[in-house]
C-alpha cells in the first residue's frame, strides 16, 4: 500500500472570516486531504476524541489564542490531557494576532505545541509547515 | 460641625485625671476617645478605624508610650502617632522620632494651643496621606483595566484587520464572482466589527471621563431615537419590535448614559436572536416617575447559559462565537449603570431568552 502524502486539517478559530480563509488557502496549495473548520474550540476537541484519525499521515491542527469559551491554551491543556494514541497523530500550530510576549512565551511551555505562526495565515507560512 | 465631621483622637494615659482633663478640655472640638491602658486602645482602634490622631503618654507601667506606637503601627498604619513627654525621657523621644514612629512630640505640661496645633497638623497629614492612599488605589484600578485593554486591542483592533488583510491576499487569486462575493461579505462584517469595537471603545471613555449632565430625560424620545437607528440599519427584519413608555412625571437623569445602556441593551437582543425562529420578537417596556425608572428589555433569542450569567458584565467576556462581539457592550451597561446608582438584573433561559431590568434612581430636582 502507498501511504498518501497529504495532510488532513483541523483549524480553531472564533473568527469566520478567518477559518474561511485557512480553508481556502489550504485548499488552494493541493497537498491536503480534508479541512475540518471550528468556531468553538470545545467541538473541536469533541471531535479530536472520537473521530478515528489516519495513522499514516499527522493531522495538522492550527488553533487561535484568544476565543471565547474556551481558549487556544484552553484547547492545548485539554488535548494534551488526551491519550498517546490519540495525540501522536496530530500536529499542533498555534496560530494568532497577538504581538502580546506573555502569549508568545507561554506557547514555549506547552510540549505538544510545535509553532506560533502569526495571523494572517498565507501561502508562505503554510508552506512552512508542510515542508 | 456635626459629630460626624469632627476630628476623631485616642488619648492614652495610666492617669485618670489626665484623662479626664483632657476630654473636658477638647471634647466639644473632636470626638474623644481615651484609653487607660493599650489594651482599651486596641479595641477602640478596631472599633473605630477612622481615628486619625493618636496622643500617647511616654511614662506607663506596662510599656512606654514609643514601645506602644512600635508595636501598633504594624496594624493599624494610618493614624498619626503623637508622644506626650517630659524632658526627663528625651533620649527615647530622640529615638521614636528618629525611627519614624511618631509625627511629633508634645512637651509636659502642655497648653490648650500646643494640643489643639498639634491636632490640627496632625489631622491634615492624615488627610493628606488617606487620599493618596485612596488616589492610588483609583490608580491601581485604572492602571490593571489599561492592562486588559491593551491586551484586547491586539486581538480586537488587529485581528479583524488581519483577518481583512489576509482575506485581500486571498482574493487575488480567486476568479469567480461569487466566491469573491462571498469573501466581500466577511470581509464586511470584519470592518464592522472593528468599526463597533473603536464605538465601544469611545463609549467606555465617555463613561469613564464623562461629567455627567443630569437633565429633564423623556423616555419616548430616547426610546424612539435609539430604536430609528436599528430600524435604518436593518437590524429590525424579521423581528417583532415593541415599545411602551410610561412616564408619569419629571425624570432626572444622564442622557448620555441612558442611550449607551439602551443601545446595548437592544442591540444584544437584536443580535442574538434565534435565526431560525419565526416569531422573534424585542420588546421595551420604561416604566418612570419622579423617583425612580425601570426599564424592561426583554427578546426570546437565544438565551445565555447559566454558567456563562455571572461572567457576562464583565470586560471583553464573551459567551458566544455565534456572533461577532467586543465583550465590551455589558461592561459599558454595567459601569453606566453603577454610574447612576442604578441596578441590573438578568434573567435568562437558554434557548428561549433573555430579560434585562434595570433601576435607576431619578436624580432629586435642585440637587445637580
Amino acid at each position: 500500500m502507498v501511504p498518501t502524502k497529504k495532510n488532513h486539517f483541523i483549524i480553531i478559530d472564533d473568527s469566520k472570516l478567518d477559518c474561511f480563509i485557512a480553508e481556502k488557502i489550504i485548499k488552494n496549495t493541493g497537498k491536503c486531504e480534508s479541512v475540518t473548520a471550528f468556531q468553538d474550540a470545545r467541538n473541536a476537541l469533541e471531535f479530536i476524541k472520537t473521530h478515528h484519525a489516519d495513522e499514516h499521515v499527522p493531522t495538522i491542527i492550527l488553533v487561535d489564542i484568544q476565543m471565547p469559551l474556551m481558549t487556544g491554551f484552553e484547547f492545548v491543556e485539554e488535548f494534551e490531557k488526551l491519550p498517546m494514541t490519540i495525540t501522536c497523530n496530530y500536529t499542533l500550530y498555534v496560530i494568532s494576532s497577538s504581538i502580546n510576549d506573555n502569549d508568545l512565551n507561554k506557547v514555549h511551555n506547552y510540549a505538544s505545541v510545535k509553532q506560533f505562526l502569526n495571523k494572517p495565515l498565507n501561502s508562505n507560512n503554510l508552506a512552512i509547515l508542510l515542508q | 460641625m456635626t459629630s460626624k465631621d469632627k476630628i476623631k483622637i485616642l488619648y492614652i494615659d495610666d492617669e485618670q485625671n489626665n484623662l479626664n482633663g483632657f476630654k473636658a478640655t477638647f471634647r466639644f472640638d473632636y470626638t474623644i476617645f481615651i484609653a487607660s491602658d493599650t489594651k482599651q486602645a486596641y479595641d477602640y482602634l478596631k472599633a473605630h478605624p477612622d481615628i486619625s490622631v493618636i496622643l500617647c503618654d511616654q511614662r506607663m507601667p506596662d510599656v512606654t508610650g514609643a514601645q506602644f506606637f512600635e508595636e501598633m503601627r504594624e496594624q493599624f498604619p494610618e493614624p498619626v502617632r503623637m508622644l506626650i513627654t517630659g524632658y526627663a525621657d528625651i533620649e527615647s523621644v530622640i529615638d521614636a522620632v528618629n525611627k519614624g514612629h511618631i509625627f511629633r512630640y508634645i512637651k509636659k505640661p502642655w497648653t490648650d494651643t500646643d494640643i489643639r496645633s498639634a491636632i490640627e497638623e496632625g489631622n491634615k497629614f492624615y488627610l493628606t496621606n488617606s487620599l493618596l492612599a485612596s488616589k492610588n488605589q483609583e490608580l491601581q484600578a485604572a492602571y490593571d483595566e489599561l492592562g486588559k485593554f491593551a491586551y484586547s486591542v491586539t486581538h480586537d483592533l488587529r485581528g479583524p484587520l488581519l483577518s481583512v488583510i489576509g482575506a485581500l491576499d486571498l482574493a487575488k487569486t480567486m476568479d469567480s464572482i461569487d466566491e469573491l462575493r462571498e469573501i466581500f461579505g466577511m470581509m464586511d462584517d470584519a470592518v464592522k466589527k472593528l468599526d463597533e469595537f473603536i464605538k465601544n471603545t469611545h463609549e467606555y471613555y465617555n463613561l469613564k471621563r464623562g461629567r455627567m449632565v443630569f437633565e429633564d430625560i423623556d423616555f419616548n424620545t430616547i426610546v424612539s431615537d435609539t430604536s430609528a437607528m436599528f430600524r435604518i440599519a436593518g437590524r429590525m427584519d424579521n423581528v417583532n419590535f415593541t415599545s411602551k413608555v410610561h412616564q408619569t412625571g419629571p425624570f432626572m437623569s444622564d442622557a448620555i448614559t441612558i442611550k449607551i445602556v439602551l443601545n446595548n441593551l437592544l442591540s444584544n437582543a437584536f443580535k442574538f436572536q434565534r435565526r431560525a425562529a419565526p416569531d422573534k420578537f424585542v420588546d421595551v417596556n420604561v416604566e418612570a416617575n419622579n423617583d425612580r425608572a425601570v426599564i424592561v428589555v426583554r427578546d426570546n433569542g437565544i438565551g445565555i447559559h447559566e454558567s456563562h450569567i455571572n461572567n457576562i458584565f464583565g470586560m471583553f467576556y464573551r459567551a458566544t462565537s455565534e456572533q461577532p462581539g467586543s465583550g465590551f457592550g455589558l461592561y459599558n451597561v454595567k459601569d453606566g449603570i453603577n454610574r447612576l446608582g442604578g441596578t441590573i438584573e438578568v434573567t435568562s433561559v437558554l434557548n428561549e431568552g433573555t430579560t434585562f431590568k434595570v433601576t435607576l434612581p431619578g436624580r432629586a430636582n435642585g440637587t445637580n
